[in-house]
């Protein structure tokens, strides 16, 4: 890669990180990607939540805490997101269903109704509330979807189990891409003269090409199919991240992936270069403007010890609610751990307070009350503060 | 109704090694355990089979007991015991005087020590402090109190006594005043069973009051609860003490992949509720790092938490029979037996039974002492190869049991207790404790037909409830982040809802 400057640097390839750098390698600027390891995507079931409480999403933010950056953003910055998200995917092999103004549910492994806004093509049919009669197929041996659970959160279902020799969800999603095993796996469903209603399928129908392959199936078989998501690995969650990723490569970016910041440069409020560990001599990576987007404790972004929490890039200054003991609360039920709250405070220009660097901007889970498990508000605030922290960013740069 | 003659009230130590004793010397009995084995203070305890040596300056009797019982367990608990050693080491600061007399104390009991130099200890076990003065070596190893429970009880189950874990006592039958049975409710089903027998023993430990008040008597006890952090490496292979008098967070012991460090001691209530302090942890965690400083930053999987059953000193109707423990005579057909240490648990059990063959007018003699435990062969263990060979099928990954183990553990013991096959294959025990593999070993049961979907969804809440209660007080670091990433997928993903 070119030793140039970067317009944009942007350390961390989450959710939030990509829809920054799509949207300025769409606007004709230089971007690289810098980050540790894959993200937290590539565990989700893939769909976008947005704000789970109301039937339009929109209106729940009137109810949220005070500081939580979606205030920062607003109704208009966070619809404009999520529609430019759409855009990009509509292209892609896993368009999205739904629209900005509107909740809907899927139906989770355990038969109950999960809360989400836009779905991957492959759960758009996906069922929780009419009587509709389910049929699940699932795969002998698979360790991380049992469909007995669902029976028990949800009535007139039934599942029958194919043998397809492999227990992970990756084994048999690459299994999928191969049209031998697709032309038997589609006669035996045949054979087993399902009754009426619709089809559903752990979520392993392939990883390059789901929405063709299920169509290809549903065609066959004369029924409306859907996936369900899985426990992590999540093949939908690993489908989003690789189009993502591959989304920005073909737009034109530099991605370093697998890499840790070793330093950082800057010279008076302004940063001007990271230093990546390398093997050999440690490489210099320029840029005029810098986004943070490294997601929270999971990705590690965020990094607790004892008492205390730290940012691990460029050890921002980051709130932390209370001493440990009132981090969590004693009910692994209730949501809203206090700690949900630690990250990184920005300002209204998305800007981290109380630190002398003027070109860093902050994005994603990584930002101070997002809490994103109570409100379940996950890739939907990664994409919204990841929009908006790369149009500030542009007025930045001009 | 199951008539017995001798019906013993809790599971852990104490009551297995009472129905293995009766056994060997033939008389029929029946053992009511709430949980499974060793769920008391048993199972919550430090894993250390003592050399006596912490005992040694302040209680020299106990000590003796110690290291009588240690050599005995050796013997007969080989696949309980791991002869780790142990060594007390004296950190700068720590009273010369006190390691003087713990030397002399040891020699009077006839515990065996060896004094080291920096350098050797070091040798032996490369995470120490290097600024210790010096560490003296005992006799301390490690042991397995739910193996060893498993195993006493299996004499018993073997030898036509019959042990009902999973049931609760509830009530004790009492006629002209007499206690002539208990009532036992069945924890899932909730149905109640009534068992007869001519002489109850009250083994339950902290719990001991409770019962003996069931059957209209009491016995005066003050609680003590310790609690305990499990690093998630091995980072010594012998157990460490600190060289000082009995004090928090001083002993270090290992135990399969991982290390014990604990304790604390503080007043306790019901000890069906008691929780670990975060300020506990930090207590222990900055103790034990002292003597290997890699507990300062190792990832804690858990804590856990257990109950001393302290005897008041002034116990009225008590009848001394060592320093460590206490045979209670009610008078009303019961007896409770108290106090203790895990260490001591077949001494306890012999000398309970020779106080009932007295009322029974039997004249056998204690053999356990001297007979190896049964069904020690059967115990596989799980070596690693073994376990490597069936790693297309692991269900969890973190101590690498697969789901054929699994599905053994299941039709073995026919259980419908997740808890079970968790002691009896370590699935869960790992760093991500269960997060992951506990939604996997519940679909198996669902397979296999042992629980249906709505009691396995049920089972999977209770059971999250309690780890996040054993993680919570040492979340921070990688901990931290593994309970982020299992709060997401059962939260998030699954939709869980709280239980009503
Ligand atoms: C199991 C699970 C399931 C979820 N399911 C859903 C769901 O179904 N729907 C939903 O909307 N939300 C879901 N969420 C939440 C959602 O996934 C996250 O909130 C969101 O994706 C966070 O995106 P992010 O870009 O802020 O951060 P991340 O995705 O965490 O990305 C941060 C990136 O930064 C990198 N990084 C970290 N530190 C450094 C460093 N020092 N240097 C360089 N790079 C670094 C990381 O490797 C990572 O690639 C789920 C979360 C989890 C844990
Ligand atoms: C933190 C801590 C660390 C310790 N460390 C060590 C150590 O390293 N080495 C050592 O030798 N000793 C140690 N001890 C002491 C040792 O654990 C105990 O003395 C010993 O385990 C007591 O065994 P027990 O069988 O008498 O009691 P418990 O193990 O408490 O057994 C009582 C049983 O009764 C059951 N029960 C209660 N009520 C009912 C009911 N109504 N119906 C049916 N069952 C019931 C309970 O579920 C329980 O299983 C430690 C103790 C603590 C608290």
């Amino acid at each position: 890669m070119t030793p140039l400057t970067y317009d944009v640097v942007v350390i961390g390839g989450g959710m939030a990180g990509f829809t920054s750098a799509l949207y300025l390698t769409g606007q004709g600027y230089k971007v690289a990607i810098i980050s540790k390891g894959d993200p937290v995507c590539c565990l989700s079931t893939g769909c976008i939540d947005v704000l789970s409480s109301d039937k339009n999403p929109l209106d729940g933010i009137p109810g949220l805490s005070r500081d939580h950056p979606y205030h920062l953003v607003g109704k208009k910055g966070i619809t404009d997101a999520l529609n430019f998200f759409k855009r990009i995917m509509q292209d892609t092999p896993i368009p999205y269903s739904g629209t900005p103004r509107k909740n809907r549910t899927i139906l989770t492994p355990i038969g109950t109704a999960k809360t989400t806004c836009l779905v991957p093509m492959t759960m758009a049919g996906s069922e929780t509330e009419s009587d509709t009669y389910i049929h699940v197929i699932s795969f002998k041996g698979l360790k991380d979807f049992f469909p007995s659970y669902i029976t028990s959160g949800r009535r007139n279902i039934r599942f029958s189990l194919y043998d397809a020799g492999t227990s992970s969800t990756i084994g048999i999603a690459t299994l999928f891409e191969d049209k031998s095993f697709r032309r038997e796996f589609i006669s035996w469903i045949q054979n087993l003269e399902l009754p009426h209603g619709k089809v559903a399928f752990p979520a392993v129908l392939g990883i390059r090409n789901p929405l063709k392959i299920l169509t290809e199936i549903s065609d066959q078989i004369g029924r409306e199919i859907f996936e369900i998501p899985t426990l992590p690995p999540s093949i939908p969650g690993l489908r989003l991240f690789r189009t993502l990723k591959s989304s920005f490569i073909k737009s034109g970016g530099d991605n370093y992936w697998g890499k840790v910041i070793a330093s950082v440069e800057s010279q008076g409020d302004q940063i001007e270069a990271v230093t990546l560990k390398s093997p050999g001599r440690p490489s210099r990576v320029p840029g005029k403007a810098f986004i943070l987007s490294t997601g929270s404790f999971v990705s590690g972004g965020l990094y607790a010890t004892r008492n205390t929490v730290k940012e691990t890039v460029f050890d921002l200054p980051v709130f932390v609610p209370g001493t440990r003991k009132d981090w969590f609360k004693e009910d692994f039920f209730q949501a809203g751990h206090a700690i949900e709250t630690a990250g990184i405070k920005v300002d209204s220009s998305f800007r981290p307070v109380n630190t002398r660097f003027g070109n860093l901007f902050v994005s994603g889970s990584i930002l101070s009350h997002a809490e994103i498990m109570k409100n379940h508000c996950g890739h939907g605030l990664a994409i919204a503060t990841g929009f908006r922290a790369a149009k500030i960013c542009e007025e930045f740069l001009s | 109704m199951i008539k017995t003659d001798v019906i013993i009230i809790g599971g852990g130590a104490t009551g297995c090694g009472i129905a293995r004793d009766l056994t060997l010397r033939g008389a029929h009995h029946c053992l009511l355990e709430k949980g499974d084995f060793a769920s008391g203070a048993t199972g919550a305890c430090h894993g250390l089979l003592h050399s006596g040596g912490r005992y040694v300056v302040n209680d020299p009797g106990a000590a003796r007991e110690c290291i009588r019982e240690n050599a005995i367990l050796r013997k007969i608990a080989q696949k309980c015991v791991e002869p780790t050693g142990g060594m007390f080491v004296r950190l700068p600061g720590d009273s010369k005087m006190f390691r003087d007399r713990f030397l002399k104390s040891c020699d009077e009991v006839g515990i065996s020590t060896e004094v080291l130099s920096p350098t050797r200890a070091l040798d032996l076990v490369p995470g120490l402090n290097p600024a210790i003065e010096e560490a003296i070596t005992v006799p301390d190893c490690s042991i397995d109190p739910f193996r060893l429970c498993m195993l006493n009880a299996y004499t018993s189950r073997h030898g036509g006594g019959e042990i009902l874990t999973h049931h609760e006592v509830v009530a004790i039958v009492k006629e002209k005043g007499v206690c002539v049975g208990v009532l036992a409710r069945e924890r899932l089903t909730s149905q109640i069973k009534e068992i007869r027998g001519r002489i109850i023993v009250n083994a339950t430990g902290a719990w001991g009051d409770k019962i003996a008040q069931l059957s209209g008597s009491h016995v005066p006890m003050s609680l003590s609860k310790g609690s305990l952090i499990i690093s998630n490496h091995r980072l010594t292979n012998m157990v460490i003490n600190r060289l000082r008098p009995p004090s928090d967070g001083d002993i270090i012991v290992p135990n399969e992949a991982v290390c014990l460090a604990g304790t604390t001691s503080l007043p306790a209530g019901d000890p069906d509720t008691i929780e670990v302090d975060p300020v506990e942890v930090d207590i222990i965690a900055s103790q034990a790092e002292q003597m290997i400083p890699a507990f300062g930053s190792t990832r804690l999987i858990r804590t856990y938490t257990g109950v001393r059953p302290l005897l008041k000193s002034d116990a009225a109707d008590g009848r001394a029979i060592s320093r460590g423990f206490r045979i209670i005579n009610h008078h009303n057909g019961m007896f409770s037996i108290l106090g203790g240490k895990l260490s001591t648990y077949r001494l306890m059990a012999e000398k309970m039974v020779d106080v009932i063959s007295d009322e029974f007018g039997l004249k056998v003699a204690c053999k356990t002492a001297d007979i190896p435990l049964e069904g020690q062969d059967e115990l596989s263990g799980y070596p690693l190869s073994k376990r490597l060979k069936t790693m297309e099928d692991i269900i969890c990954e973190c101590e690498l049991i697969s789901r054929g183990d699994v599905e053994h553990a299941i039709n073995s013991i026919g259980t419908q207790y997740i808890g079970d096959i968790q002691h009896r294959t370590r699935l869960g025990m790992g760093p991500c404790q269960g997060g992951f593999c506990t939604y996997r070993a519940l679909g198996i049961m669902q397979d296999l037909g042992r629980v249906s979907p709505d009691e396995s969804l049920k089972i999977l809440q209770q059971f999250l409830q309690r780890r996040f209660k054993g993680i919570r007080p040492a979340l921070w670091g990688d901990q931290l982040k593994e309970e982020q990433l299992v709060e997401s997928i059962y939260l998030g993903i699954l939709n869980m809802e709280p239980q009503e």
